[in-house]
């Protein structure tokens, strides 16, 4: 009796040895941060990093008073909105391309990891430099198709105007997001049987209804999947920004991770704040996702 | 998942654990300073900010530092100095973990002494500095090494602020002389303008160094970032004038488009390119220019708005000594060594840094580029970087005062000044 329950606790207990450093990695590196993250936002902390005790609210009232916080969070939202929906509209397009049998297919597929495998950070950089003003290669360019009248005045400054500059800053977070999702969604694709499409075809459906009543339905895990990483990681996204404007003129062009970066410079605990509101943000965007893509429901079969 | 709320919250689990193995690290790094002097010799550690091209650079401060304690050594056998050179974005970071650990270096040269004081870090100047030193400082410089009337931070090297002027630009303009008002500026970019320069004025507003450039208007206008009592003046009428003046030239078209999102580093390169007509600039951008290939340039005292500036906008760097390890008498010889002899003049020739005695003022006055920033060395003015609201009304300036060129200015410095007024 006494034998029998041992066994089935140990039987109880074996799985924990092969989850348990998973666990612990989980706990160590995303929840224990967590934690602190949402500590800090609470404390009142000294330039050199130093706890100077409890704060209570003060710097989530600082945080929402700041002048430039309404329109911060408005636009990461929109940031977030038109990158990802450029991004998933354009990636299917090119996965469907991919799918196709073409010659240099391979080159092509090789050509288009190129801005995935290069570092978003270099790419924000070379970006930049090819608006720049005086000896970017874009404008260059525009000059000599008689777009633009001269270099190094405004209007060859794309960068240097919010309503400018942030087109741009949206092409450059597509342009390193298509890769990713192009080939999550070739992957996609892939699953889907060729006996489906054979039946389609003896029903003698259209193409355009083909790709609509079959394609997208069956394609609905890989872009459910596509578009949320999408979602987190342009939400998230630092490099393309800060190098190429610094969220600048102002804080014009600046998302919530911007804001929250330089708030750190100042105050370290209203920028806790900051990134506790970013994170909620994370947490209610992947949420209203969810549902939208009705995450739960079965993908008819 | 969330990459940067990561980063954040790592610094914080880092800082936790650097302040649990405190007591250890305190002890232990005693422990190795007794057996330095129990041997006979004393070895200083010192930590410095590397004003070079990094580790790997022909000038790297790790290079200039080994040169100099050597030659120190060699005068003192019995004193061996052991310099860490890091670079200038991490070495607060790393100091401040060195100082959580309880691992106090026994010198260090970096950027701001002020942070230490307050927990009571540093010796005085008084015990680690001779009279006949004390006595060269330039008194401004000195000065600002107080917190509380006692001196902590010693002025280690300098740097001045002047206008730049491309003389073949002007020459084909017809300007004969840099311009020393606001008016006769203005006059002279109209002249480069109509002579097909594209930037007149090189004018960077943005997050680099906007609180320089800035700081250099207001005081043409008699303004600056206090008043003469010493509170916060940013949306002072003069500061206001001054870019209303700024404002002007931006529209005429004769500054830097867009402004507030240029950095001094891109106006100094199209300056050595030959596309800026004048720009403000100090000692360290001089050999930019000419490794950028541009050698016919002037350099002129910065013009105010009816006359030439009397002063100029002041940086200086700081060296300071750490309290803890008992090691006053061999800092001191340390730091003699170092500004009467030849280390301190060899710095401002590798690294074109101003020197901040008197002594070596007149070292180097025969150079006709540097003339202008030496003459208005001893009468800088300074960032109050003493003030504690100073770190957040800088990272305010650098990021939103381009917005008063294209917006109203008053309201863009009032909002500055709300932010150093507050709370």
């Amino acid at each position: 009796m006494h034998q029998k329950s041992q066994s089935r606790m140990s039987r109880a207990l074996t799985p924990l040895i092969w989850i348990g450093p998973a666990v612990i990695l989980i706990a160590v590196v995303v929840i224990w941060p967590v934690v602190v993250m949402i500590q800090s936002s609470f404390q009142k902390i000294s330039r050199f990093g130093v706890v100077q005790g409890g704060n209570g609210f003060d710097n989530y009232t600082k945080l929402f008073d700041e002048p430039d916080f309404g329109g911060v969070m408005f636009r990461s939202l929109i940031w977030v909105v038109a990158v990802v929906v450029l991004t998933v509209v354009l990636s299917l397009a090119l996965a469907q391309l991919f799918n196709q049998k073409f010659p240099l297919k391979r080159v092509a597929r090789w050509a288009l990891i190129a801005p995935w495998a290069a570092s978003v950070l270099m790419t924000a950089i070379i970006f930049k430099w090819m608006l720049d003003p005086e000896a970017g290669l874009v404008n260059m360019i525009l000059v000599d198709l008689g777009l633009l009248d001269a270099l190094g005045g405004a209007e060859a400054d794309p960068l240097g105007k919010a309503s400018t500059a942030m087109p741009w800053l949206v092409f450059v977070a597509v342009f390193v997001s298509l890769p990713f999702t192009t080939y999550a969604l070739l992957a996609g694709l892939a699953t889907i049987p060729s006996d489906v499409y054979e039946a389609a075809k003896m029903d003698g459906a259209r193409k355009l209804r083909v790709y609509w009543s079959i394609t997208l339905p069956l394609l609905r895990p890989a872009l459910t999947v596509a578009a949320l990483i999408n979602v987190m990681n342009v939400f998230n996204n630092f490099p393309i920004i800060w190098a190429m404007t610094h969220g600048q003129p102002g804080y014009s062009t600046a998302t919530s991770t911007i804001f929250m970066f330089i708030l750190k410079g100042t105050d370290i605990g209203e920028s806790a704040a900051m990134s506790v509101v970013n994170f909620g943000m994370v947490i209610v965007l992947t949420a209203v996702f969810l549902k939208v893509s009705r995450w739960n429901t079965e993908v008819a079969r | 998942m969330n990459k940067k709320l990561v980063g954040a919250a790592t610094l914080g689990v880092a800082a936790a654990l650097v302040l649990t193995s405190c007591g250890s690290g305190g002890e232990s790094g005693t422990g190795s300073g007794d057996k330095g002097s129990g041997g006979g010799t004393v070895t200083l550690k010192m930590v410095a900010a590397d004003y070079g091209g990094g580790p790997t650079a022909e000038d790297s401060g790790a290079k200039f530092w080994k040169g100099v304690t050597d030659e120190f050594t060699a005068a003192n056998p019995n004193i061996k100095v052991d310099v860490q050179v890091i670079n200038w974005n991490d070495i607060d970071k790393q100091v401040a973990t060195m100082v959580q650990n309880g691992q106090f270096p026994d010198i260090l040269q970096t950027g701001d002494y002020s942070g230490f004081v307050k927990e009571g870090l540093l010796h005085k100047v008084d015990e680690i500095l001779s009279p006949q030193t004390q006595a060269d400082l330039l008194p401004k410089f000195a000065e600002f090494g107080k917190v509380d009337g006692a001196a902590y931070g010693i002025p280690f090297v300098s740097s001045a602020r002047g206008l730049f002027y491309n003389k073949d630009l002007f020459s084909k303009a017809g300007i004969a002389e840099p311009p020393k008002t606001w008016d006769e500026l203005k006059a002279a970019a109209e002249k480069l303008k109509k002579a097909d320069v594209a930037q007149p004025f090189g004018l960077p507003l943005g997050n680099e160094e906007a609180q320089g450039e800035s700081f250099l208007w207001f005081m043409g206008a008699g303004g600056g970032y206090k008043d003469a009592s010493g509170n916060w003046a940013i949306n002072s009428p003069q500061n206001i004038e001054a870019f209303k003046y700024l404002k002007g030239l931006h529209d005429a078209g004769l500054t830097t488009p867009n402004p507030g999102t240029k950095n001094r580093k891109d106006v100094w390169e199209d300056f050595g390119a030959g596309k800026v007509g004048m720009a403000f600039g100090g000692p360290m951008s001089i050999p930019q220019f000419e490794k950028a290939g541009l050698t016919n340039f002037g350099v002129a005292p910065i013009p105010g708005k009816s006359a030439v500036l009397e002063t100029t906008l002041g940086v200086q760097d700081w060296i300071m000594a750490f309290n803890k390890n008992g090691r006053a008498a061999e800092i001191k010889k340390f730091f003699d060594f170092f500004y009467s002899g030849t280390a301190a003049q060899k710095i401002s020739d590798t690294y074109k840094l101003l020197p901040v005695t008197t002594s070596g003022i007149q070292k180097l006055s025969s150079d006709e580029k540097l003339k202008p920033f030496l003459d208005a060395l001893p009468n800088a003015t300074f960032y109050p970087f003493t003030d504690p609201k100073w770190t957040e009304v800088n990272t305010e300036v650098k990021q939103s005062i381009g917005g008063a060129i294209t917006g109203d200015a008053a309201e863009v410095l009032g909002k500055i000044q709300k932010i150093a007024t507050g709370s």
